[in-house]
């Protein structure tokens, strides 16, 4: 290595950046006069008290700690049972829910479009029997499980599957808890899902919200998405805008059904912790605070419960990076301690492997023991929302709210979060955030370390190069053409006369325009899949059963339709 | 004439991932570049992906996946180009790989993988590469 004093920069690894992530323009220093149009009680409030911008409880952390939660997204159901068990005996009790993405666009593992995804991103849960497996000897009415699919069809179905699983072991339904992410902004926005149009997804959203608040009083069935939006180019302020829009429509639908606020109680956002440290804080912080006033000054909230918003966090899984894997350690170190910082209610970590495969079971006990180092050796969380009253996150909040109340104002101008959707219009917004950053980092004004800056400061050495060997595995080809011969066996193995009726009451209240989650229950008891539950609702549309236009309607559901 | 022609990519996402960014982002900065660039969108089958690349006489296939399928779904398409005489198309890969994908795929003729966060330079000067 050169050291002649021609090689000496001590400008090298000086700041390129002004703003913010999301390009808010900041002063190096801010004091009391950045926040003299701030009063306490209306703005901040004590923790525990409207419009708990500092936090929801009166002592946050000390009462409770944040729920620690992953998403499992192992390929078999043996080991995600396997590793559930380990989590719960770590102290997680949060479980996220997922599945194989050919399962969470709709279609069966035996579905020709299914290859090449199968076994991906989760279990192919394709019926009943993978979800007893999955649970099996899990408490399933003192954990907390949380639903983070891509397809709206997702959430009606496998709250079923849960549902049918409590009730077939006779556990009461009513001691279930989580949330469904159950957003029909995110999945066409971000994912484009294939299972169903916009007006079935936001239709059966209202029948997974309705029957949920009926019979499940403590799952919470809507849980509008900030973090896919915010990974696909929103920045925060739109991110924040996006949540609080499809809540507030969902919340005027909901009316529509007759359930008031009160009754629907509260509200959860699943927000993006992102690299942007002081950012990151004053959105979660500002998000309590914006649902809260929406809550009570638009909806007309009387109970403290339904002006309050939780928010669940995934960290940013595409602010890590496959080179030098080991700098992933201090990205998610920092967006975890900006979650604590912001007060929020759970946290899913990604995993510092992440950015090469699906993670190893290492890296997420690392995520573990990153937030146990947190709370017990460096005292984070004994006192609650410790930034609050700091000149600059105090003006970042209440400057962001002015910069979200204007989005939101654009959004209602152009007839409502369903309609900018539609017209592509939160498409544009959205590709335009993205190009910004890429445009940005091209040009070295978004340093990315060991990406587009202090590459050449050491090659890897064995501990990164270990990080990229662990993790864990897609499945082999064999692996795949098993589960398909397993599936079809299945499927060949149910008690057609039994399931029929149940296929048929499905096929009827959806085109009754009664609720389907009933139905949708009762048939995933007898055997029902994914595929043949999104089948029959949009034929029950009159639209193609396979959303893929791959494959036939079974005769089964052709006899259904005919009688 | 051929000399002044252009380089023609078809990114493609074969399956049912959702992970679209990095495809997007190739996409962009592709045509910056003045290749000309069409993009399959998501949820294509290996054999449309096939047909289209054979059909828009495309001189590479760029798979984009985030699923650790990427050896799998290249296998396919490669057999469906054969299939199609078009063998001669060049296939890359992006997205989520390990250190085995990566030799698989090399093994198969597809070169130019590159995991998230790779320096866009690297896979321009990949593809211009090509045609040195």
């Amino acid at each position: 290595m050169d050291t002649s004093e021609a090689k000496v920069d001590r400008m090298a690894g000086h700041m390129v950046r002004t703003a913010t992530q999301s390009s808010i323009e900041l002063k190096p220093i801010y004091n009391a006069d950045d926040i003299k149009h701030l009063f306490y009680e209306g703005d901040m409030g004590d923790p525990g008290t409207y419009p708990f911008t500092r936090g929801l409880y009166p002592e946050m952390y000390r009462n409770r700690l944040w729920l620690k939660s992953f998403i499992v997204s192992y390929a078999t159901a043996e080991e995600t049972n396997q590793a559930f068990r380990q989590y719960i005996d770590n102290g997680l009790t949060d479980l996220r829910l997922l599945c194989d993405l050919p399962t969470q666009s709709g279609i069966d593992p035996d579905h020709p479009s299914a290859w090449n995804s199968m076994m991906c991103g989760g279990v192919a849960t394709y019926a009943i029997n993978v979800y007893e497996k999955m649970l099996e000897g899990l408490p399933l009415g003192k954990a907390v499980f949380e639903f983070a699919h891509a397809g709206m069809s997702s959430f009606l179905y496998f709250y079923g599957l849960l549902v049918a699983v409590m009730e077939n072991k006779g556990v009461d339904i009513k001691k279930l808890r989580g949330n469904s992410i159950n957003d029909p902004i995110r999945t066409k926005l971000v994912y484009g899902c294939p299972d169903f149009p916009t007006k079935v997804d936001r239709r059966i959203c209202l029948d997974h919200i309705e029957y949920s608040v009926r019979n499940t009083p403590n799952w919470r069935p809507i849980a509008p998405n900030g973090v896919d939006p915010c990974q696909g180019g929103m920045d925060a302020i739109k991110e924040l805008g996006g949540c609080l829009a499809v809540a507030s429509q969902v919340m005027k639908d909901l009316s529509d059904r007759g359930i008031s606020i009160d009754e629907y109680g509260p509200m959860v956002f699943a927000l993006d912790a992102e690299s942007d440290f002081f950012e990151t804080i004053a959105k979660f912080r500002l998000a309590r605070k914006m649902w809260a006033k929406i809550a009570k000054e638009q909806f007309g909230a009387k109970t403290k419960r339904a002006m309050q918003l939780k928010i669940g966090i995934r960290t940013s899984g595409l602010s890590l990076t496959s080179q030098k894997p080991l700098n992933n350690a201090a990205r998610v170190t920092l967006q975890i301690l900006s979650c604590v910082l912001g007060g929020v209610n759970s946290l899913d970590a990604s995993s510092i492997d992440e950015a090469i495969g699906l993670p190893s079971l290492e890296a997420r006990i690392f995520n573990l023991d990153t937030q146990h180092v947190i709370t017990h050796e460096a005292n984070i969380p004994l006192v609650a929302d410790p930034l609050g009253g700091s000149y600059y996150v105090e003006w970042l909040t209440s400057h962001m709210e002015q910069e979200v109340n204007k989005y939101l104002a654009e959004i209602e101008a152009r007839g409502g979060v369903f309609s900018c959707l539609e017209s592509g219009w939160l498409n544009e917004v959205m590709e335009a955030g993205r190009l910004k950053v890429q445009r940005e980092k091209a040009e070295g004004k978004r340093l990315i370390v060991g990406v587009n800056a202090f590459r050449e400061e050491g090659e890897e050495g064995p501990i990164n190069s270990a990080i990229r060997d662990v993790a864990y595995k897609a499945p082999t080809v064999a692996a795949r053409g098993e589960k398909v011969a397993e599936v079809r066996a299945y499927k060949a193995n149910r008690d057609m006369r039994r399931l029929k009726p149940l296929l048929k009451e499905l096929y009827r209240a959806t085109k009754e325009g009664r609720n389907t989650q009933r139905a949708v229950i009762a048939a995933a008891k007898e055997g029902m899949t994914i595929g043949e539950c999104v089948g029959v609702i949009r034929v029950g549309y009159g639209i193609n059963y396979d959303p893929f236009r791959e494959i036939e309607m079974p005769d089964f559901v052709r006899e259904i339709v005919k009688e | 004439m051929n000399n002044e022609r252009k380089i023609r990519v078809l990114i493609a996402k074969v399956g049912c991932d959702i992970h679209e960014r990095g495809a997007l982002t190739l996409l962009t900065s592709l045509r910056d570049e003045g290749m000309e660039v069409i993009y399959t969108g998501r949820y294509q089958t290996p054999a449309g992906v096939a047909h289209a690349a054979a059909s828009e006489d495309v001189d590479v296939i760029a798979l984009s996946d985030h699923t650790g399928s990427l050896p799998i779904i290249a296998e396919s398409v490669l057999a469906e180009l054969k299939k199609l005489g078009a063998e001669d198309i060049k296939v890359m890969a992006g997205g989520l790989l390990t250190l085995h994908d990566v030799k698989d795929l090399e093994k198969m003729g597809v070169t130019g993988n590159c995991g998230p966060g790779t320096p866009l330079e690297v896979i321009i000067n990949h593809i211009r590469g090509i045609f040195v």
